[in-house]
């Protein structure tokens, strides 16, 4: 403790005592570096510079590469010479002979908000009574997580198999009503089933959140509330919402956000066709489906969901927050 | 009181059966129709026939699932370790202050939560550092979706480690490596093993990624091998439904065993809310 290693300019040692009494003024006061080795201070710097760098290469370089190559009619091929198209592939987007992308943003609204309703309403239907501590409660978490931790692609052929039109077992189930859908291969049926999917998917993750929050509340509150006879509804109403809130902000934005942007599950379920053509699956296949390998038009197609989604993402939060503020004062 | 416990009791049956319904049935169905002879599954769809096995060696060998299986561990556990262990080298000295602009670099970092995938550059830098099509450039390119929510939790987990114990260990003599391995490390358990499943779940759920990144088939993980399985045999559910049961093993064993951590995750929403 006392040692002082060569080279510092340190003269005396502070206290134990001291600099606890110090730490409880200051949050967060920080050992200075010079107390490390030179070797180890560089260590220190290489390690952080190593982890921005792959950050700075694999995150914040595609970001900015999309844009660059939407301005462009890259097409991935080798030795193609790549050409400055300026805003082409933005005015093309709304040309009529480009139908898809305006069927596109009414696609990916429609997803949105049907999944952020769907979403959060299950989870919150679950989360109240999947907090508890006892078994049936532990295995209700469980089952719910699964579709997370068996991943997009699984989920999407379990579905595909259910639904199979020939010999699916809802297609059995609605034979018996004389019903014959097509199911994922149906223009009236595609959109609601990935919906469907893609619900059921996510809906664990938006639990796992609520239930976060439900612990969150003092149990207190729940004794006094119980001592004034009010419970049911109202108490559900006056403590458990809007003690809620800020979960209810993480949950819906992460879900506005994740049915913005992922298309994972579309490509598996239908690759897009049948009226579930969203901007994400939109953009994938303009760069990568079959005979097109546009990829400057793709990315023309992300740029403008990426904006798509702030718009509708920001305001959100801060129509969150203010709400947040409201409901706890 | 009476009056509450009915309507309580229940609801509390309606949404167990409402969760077993949705989340339980499909997947047991799935699980029956593997055992299933292709003939039964035929004639009755909806009833289980008498259980036998050959359906898991037929997809087994018409699949490449084995290697595929090797794979996937492969690119899930060393992208979600890189991540875990970058993610740390950046949490420390940004939540310690250690260095100049240590909350701009937070900053910098809390932006990547929401970047989306961007696919297409990143396709056009695989080409580029010749990244395409090989088992490391395919790691490598998983390493970084992970890891700004790593900085976040571990930076949060680290502000929670007494800095007396920073300062005692420098002064002794201790290098920065060795401190944090043996100290911090060991503190910040449950945060680092948050940050690894949510990378390892990251890769495993990618399908875009095998997809565009990958061309040769000995190359693809699971999920991509799967997926092709039921574009060359289609309609051939049982042996569909054998190919999923086994596709789903390593993560079904992980989620067993990372179970208490899944009920531990419930409090980062806390945290974050």
């Amino acid at each position: 403790m006392t040692a002082l290693r060569p080279g510092s300019r340190r003269t005396a040692v502070t206290p134990a005592g001291a600099a606890g009494a110090r730490a409880g003024r200051r949050r967060n006061r920080a050992a200075p570096a010079r107390l490390l080795s030179r070797p180890s201070r560089v260590v220190m710097w290489g390690g952080l510079l190593l982890g921005l760098a792959v950050y700075v290469l694999f995150g914040i370089v595609p970001m900015v590469g999309n844009l660059v190559i939407s301005f462009t009619d890259y097409t991935g091929l080798p030795g193609q010479v790549v050409h400055n198209l300026g805003f082409a592939n933005y005015s093309s987007m709304l040309s009529t002979e480009a139908p898809g992308f305006r069927q596109g943003i009414v696609a990916s609204l429609v997803f949105v908000v049907a999944v952020t309703i769907g979403q959060n309403a299950l989870a919150l239907l679950f989360a109240h009574r999947l907090i508890g501590s006892g078994r049936l409660a532990a295995l209700g978490r469980l089952l719910v997580f699964l579709p997370i931790a068996l991943g997009v692609t699984i989920v999407g052929l379990i579905w595909i198999l259910v639904f199979d039109p020939q010999q699916g077992p809802m297609a059995s189930l609605f034979g018996a009503f004389g019903m014959h859908p097509g199911f994922f291969g149906a223009d009236n049926w595609a959109m609601p089933l990935v919906i469907f999917v893609q619900i059921w998917q996510n809906a664990g993750f938006s639990t796992l959140v609520f239930i976060g929050g439900l612990r969150a509340i003092d149990p207190a509150l729940y004794e006094a509330a119980a001592m004034d006879g009010i419970g049911g509804w109202q108490r559900l109403r006056r403590i458990t919402f809007p003690l809620l809130a800020p979960s209810v902000t993480v949950a819906v934005l992460l879900a506005v956000v994740g049915a913005f942007t992922t298309y994972n599950l579309i490509y598996v379920l239908t690759d897009g066709q049948y009226g579930t053509q969203t901007l994400g699956i939109l953009s994938f296949n303009a760069a990568f489906g079959s005979f097109q390998a546009n990829l400057g038009y793709g990315a023309a197609v992300s740029v403008v969901l990426f904006v798509m989604t702030l718009i509708v993402a920001l305001p959100l939060m801060a129509l969150l927050r203010r709400r947040e503020r409201r409901l706890l004062g | 009181m009476r009056r509450m416990r009915h309507p309580r009791l229940v609801s509390g049956i309606a949404i167990g059966v409402l969760i077993t319904l949705l989340f339980l049935v499909p997947i047991l169905y799935v699980i029956m129709i593997a055992f299933e002879s292709p003939s039964h599954f035929l004639v009755s769809p909806m009833t289980p026939g008498s259980p036998q096995t050959s359906n898991f060696s037929a997809a087994w060998n018409g699949a490449d699932l084995g290697v595929q299986l090797l794979n996937t561990v492969l690119y899930s556990v060393v992208a979600a370790a890189l991540s875990v262990v970058l993610g740390l080298l950046i949490a420390f000295p940004v939540a310690r202050r250690l260095v100049r602009g240590h909350s701009a670099v937070y900053t910098f970092l809390f932006i990547g939560v929401f970047l989306p995938l961007s696919i297409i550059p990143l396709y056009a830098e695989a080409r580029v550092l010749g990244l395409y099509n090989s088992r490391i450039g395919y790691i490598i390119l998983h390493v970084e979706p992970g890891l700004p929510l790593a900085v976040l939790l571990l930076t949060a987990a680290i502000y929670a480690v007494p800095v007396e114990l920073d300062e005692a260990a420098w002064m002794e003599g201790a290098s920065y490596l060795d401190y944090l391995m043996r100290v911090v490390v060991p503190l910040i358990r449950p945060a680092l093993l948050i940050a690894f499943l949510y990378g390892l779940l990251g890769v495993w759920n990618d399908i875009i990624g095998p997809v565009v990144l990958l061309a040769d088939p000995s190359l693809f993980p699971v999920t991509r091998g799967i997926y092709n399985f039921f574009g060359s045999n289609e309609s051939q559910w049982t042996l569909l439904a054998a190919a999923i049961v086994i596709a789903s093993l390593p993560v079904a064993a992980l989620f067993a065993a990372s179970q208490r951590q899944i009920n531990r995750a419930s409090l980062v929403g806390a945290v974050k809310g």
